[in-house]
């Protein structure tokens, strides 16, 4: 390749590139597309199955539930795309650093620091697109201090990530009530203003471009492979030249950027503000593990997991309302549902991960 | 007080699952209170009758005799019981405990109601009658590799071992240790153990054993009195074949020396001194070979010369031009391809033949703003397993599809592709068929032929012998000694092989 190739001519063979790689790629996976299916389609009923069963023994219609969990849960699409935005990314945040080796139950933490940057930048500057900025870098470094403590100390990132989830949950407490109390509602931080909030359906595809880009950064850029080698087997990456810290560094800094992106994405689209509970932005992280695995640890599976997923938590907050249920009820049948369409992919995961942990030291 | 046999082991046969022949009849029998050597070279079998006898795997035939009595063992624990004991190349010791510790993890193991005192009583009468010191209260991975060893002898030992195996025990040692673990070894005899030394070292077996068993591609070549043999003896016995096959190649052309290394220095994974001091000059158009049992260096060498593995001192020259400095990636983007030993490291086993191909040839299928083009990546995957003859179904078929030899064959031919000048090739027929064998050694040949500089680096006497140029022996991290491989009887590479200079 000659360096006096002009700009334009350069990213149209980029583009080119990127477009037969990508039929490539759907040619050659053609078969794992239609397992992956099938597997979805019989751990989807066995779940509801199970599922019916609790509900029975605790004394309610299962049918009747289903039917106001998906009438409901699904009945506003642009209310549920944005409902997913942040449980896009939360899901990005746990998949693309398990793609290094990295398991990453961070993203709980790395989404309130990006939230909270997110809500801190878009209030004062009066521009979203800064809060955007800002929220994925929150949630980066955030996440790049999980990867420099694996790799420049040797701790456990789950351990970290678990004490920082915590951490980053009270911090965020005190800020609110401390430095950003809301002037006319006490229960509120300060707020991003109506008319400055993205509408519902630019929410949900800020998010799906961050995943298409996670995607395109995963598979077509050296960045990306070089992340997947380090990941499916670090010894092969020091072997072709590969700095494997640098891998789960980047990951890290990819996934708890994109968590904090989806932070902000949620409190410049949904919620406006924190509540001095958190109740607006606790759980998005956890359910993002969920999405993830759902959606196959794939940027483009996550998009269509993170649908699903926001559905039954819209659907799960109708129940509640016309049953009377308890909230744990609907938590517990998703709860099911998920595990149930996520065990067999999370089992060979987890085998996966966990051969990388005895012999990758080496 | 000797003579009595304590171990009899009869025609025994292994056939590991992936169908490797390890052991084909062998017989074996160790006399009470003596110490018996077992020797051979790489892959003879050494380690898997060991572990027939520790009951670790079955036999696929054959008959076993502890203290005269018929045993069929279903697990080390059965061994345990009978006063077997193994010390193993790799320790079993959990790092992260104390040495009290696991001490007391390993009778819990027999006993499952002692007490701590217990245990600790008997390592106060263990160590009272070997005067093996070990501190009990440290951590056992900020231990030297040294004492952990006389940790895991003395966890065999509470257990009442009577009869102790000890696989290569000397190879993770320091020469100041080895004298130390001969020491104890003597006391041992003295306290009236049996014990059975592995070993490839003809000194060590030679200074410490009274007999010797040699084993040499699964089968017994014989059992000696230690006394009445000398070292020649044993390197012959240990080495003596008839070549299977031999190649024919043309005689080479040498051109000007591509790579040179000078008075490297470098450490192994656990920072022990691994390469002491090697210097070689590569010469366009031959292939030099590096023969040596495994762990003698080879893998830190080619790793150095790589530039996976730091280099403590020392300089490496490709072209001419020094590039100690310089990373893997850029290495390679310089001309040079390094061949690893192992596919489990070469290769990524879930990723497919064109991800895989895309490994060392990154550089060649970058685009601008650092896409990947991989119709590029196919289309040298494509020239791979043309050039190769590599058999698989697609090139997007996941490498762990492939059998060894076309796996083998993907990890050669990516770098043939790339038409490096200088091949750093390692063990690269190990555990291949005969034809994917004879494939693998033409083409390095043909590569020779064509110009290139090959570093063969191989415990395959034959593959060295056949294939080399010039020959260096490796031995603890030293070259023996280099020369053209008609200088070296079979005799005299056994003896520089087992570390006797001649
Ligand atoms: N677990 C295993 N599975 C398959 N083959 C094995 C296994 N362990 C050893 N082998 C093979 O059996 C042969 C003998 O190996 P080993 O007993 O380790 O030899 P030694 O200890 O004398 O070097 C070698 O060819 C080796 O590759
Ligand atoms: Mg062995």
């Amino acid at each position: 390749m000659s360096n006096v190739e002009s700009l334009p001519r350069r990213i149209l063979q980029s583009i080119i590139g990127f477009v037969r790689g990508w039929i490539e790629s759907v040619r050659v996976k053609k078969r794992d597309y239609l397992v992956a299916a099938v597997e979805l389609i019989l751990a989807g009923l066995t779940g509801f199955l199970v599922a019916g069963i609790v509900l029975l023994v605790m004394g309610y219609d299962p049918i009747w539930i289903y039917s106001v969990l998906f009438r409901y849960g699904y009945s506003s699409p642009g209310y549920l795309g944005a409902r997913s935005a942040a449980l896009m990314m939360t899901g990005l945040a746990f998949s693309i650093p398990i793609l290094a080796g990295v398991f990453n139950i961070g993203g709980e933490s790395q989404l309130y620091l990006g939230a909270l940057t997110g809500l801190v930048i878009a209030y004062y500057t009066g521009n979203i697109w800064l809060g955007l900025i800002a929220g994925f870098i929150g949630g980066a470094a955030w996440g790049l201090l999980i990867a420099a403590l694996r790799v420049y100390r040797g701790i456990n990132e789950v351990i970290t990530a678990i004490m920082l989830n915590w951490t980053a949950y009270y911090l965020i407490i005190y800020i609110i009530l401390k430095y950003l109390p809301n002037p006319t509602q006490s229960h509120l931080s300060i707020q991003i203003p109506e008319n400055m909030m993205l509408s519902y359906s630019s929410t949900f595809w800020l998010a799906v471009l961050g995943a298409v880009i996670a995607y395109i950064l995963l598979y077509y850029t050296d960045l990306g492979y070089k992340m997947r080698i380090a990941g499916l087997s670090p010894r092969t990456a020091v072997y072709a030249g590969f700095n494997p810290r640098k891998a789960i560094l980047f990951s890290m800094l990819l996934g708890g950027g994109l968590a904090g992106y989806g932070g902000a994405l949620h409190i410049i689209g949904v919620a406006s503000a924190f509540d001095t509970t958190m109740s607006t932005v606790f759980g998005l992280g956890f359910a993002g593990i969920g999405v993830g695995l759902l959606g196959r640890n794939h940027p483009i599976g996550i998009i269509f997991a993170s649908v699903f997923y926001a559905g039954l938590i819209i659907g799960g907050q109708f129940v509640e309302l016309y049953t009377g249920a308890p909230p744990y009820l609907s938590d517990t049948i998703i709860g099911i549902i998920v595990i149930a369409l996520a065990i067999p992919y999370a089992y060979r995961m987890m085998i996966n991960y966990i051969t990388l942990l005895r012999g990758g030291g080496k | 007080m000797s003579g009595e046999e304590v171990v009899v082991m009869k025609n025994i046969h292994k056939i590991y699952p992936d169908g490797v022949v390890a052991l084909r009849g062998v017989d074996f029998t160790v006399k009470r209170g003596e110490i018996h050597g077992l020797l051979g070279e790489n892959g003879a079998g050494k380690t898997t009758l060991m572990r027939i006898l520790y009951g670790e795997i079955k036999p696929t035939r054959g008959e076993i005799r502890v203290f005269g009595e018929k045993v069929s063992f279903h697990g080390p624990w059965d061994a345990i019981r009978r006063g077997i004991g193994m010390v193993y190349q790799h320790f079993t010791l959990v790092p992260t405990f104390t040495v009290k510790e696991n001490l007391y993890l390993s009778l819990l193991s027999v006993n499952p109601k002692a007490s701590m005192d217990e245990a600790l009583e008997r390592v106060r009468r263990i160590v009272e009658e070997t005067n093996l010191k070990i501190p009990l209260e440290y951590l056992v991975e900020e231990l030297p590799i040294g004492v952990q060893q006389r940790v895991e002898i003395v966890k065999n030992l509470i257990r009442e071992a009577k009869i102790l195996i000890l696989d290569e025990p000397t190879s993770v040692l320091t020469p100041v240790e080895t004298e130390e673990l001969f020491k104890a070894l003597e006391r041992f005899k003295e306290m009236g153990l049996t014990i059975i030394f592995i070993t490839h070292k003809l000194k060590e077996a030679k200074r410490i054993t009274d007999r010797i068993t040699v084993l040499r591609r699964g089968r017994v070549v014989g059992t000696v009195e230690t006394n009445r043999v000398d070292v020649k003896d044993l390197a012959r016995m240990m080495v003596e074949r008839e070549i299977i096959f031999k190649i024919e190649k043309k005689p080479a052309r040498r051109g000007e020396a591509l790579l040179e290394a000078r008075d490297l220095h470098v450490l192994d994974d656990r920072g022990v001194e691994a390469v002491k001091g090697i210097s070689l000059k590569l010469y366009r158009g031959e292939i030099f070979g590096i023969a040596g049992v495994q762990g003698n260096g080879q893998r830190e060498l080619a790793e150095a010369l790589a530039g996976i593995r730091r280099v403590e001192s020392g300089r490496i020259l490709l072209h001419g031009r020094d590039i100690t400095g310089l990373s893997a990636a850029e290495r390679y983007r310089y001309g040079l391809a390094y061949v690893p030993a192992s596919r489990r490291i070469g290769l990524v086993s879930e990723m497919n033949i064109v991800e895989n191909t895309a490994l060392t040839n990154l550089y060649r299928v970058l685009m601008k703003m650092r896409v990947i083009n991989w119709s590029k990546a196919s289309s040298i995957a494509s020239e791979v397993v043309r050039r190769l003859e590599v058999v698989a179904p697609s090139l997007t078929t996941p490498i762990k599809y492939l059998s060894g030899g076309n796996q083998q064959k993907v990890m050669v031919g990516r770098e043939i592709v790339r038409e490096p000048d200088v091949f750093i090739v390692s063990e690269p027929t190990q555990g291949l068929d005969v034809a994917a064998t004879e494939f693998i050694r033409r083409t390095l040949i043909r590569l020779r032929d064509e110009g290139k500089a090959i570093l063969l680096i191989s415990s395959d006497l034959d593959e060295v012998l056949q294939l080399s140029d010039r020959l260096a022996v490796i031995y603890e991290g030293k070259f023996m000694s280099v020369g053209r491989p008609e200088e070296y009887t079979l005799e005299k590479l056994g003896l520089l092989m087992g570390g006797v200079s001649v």
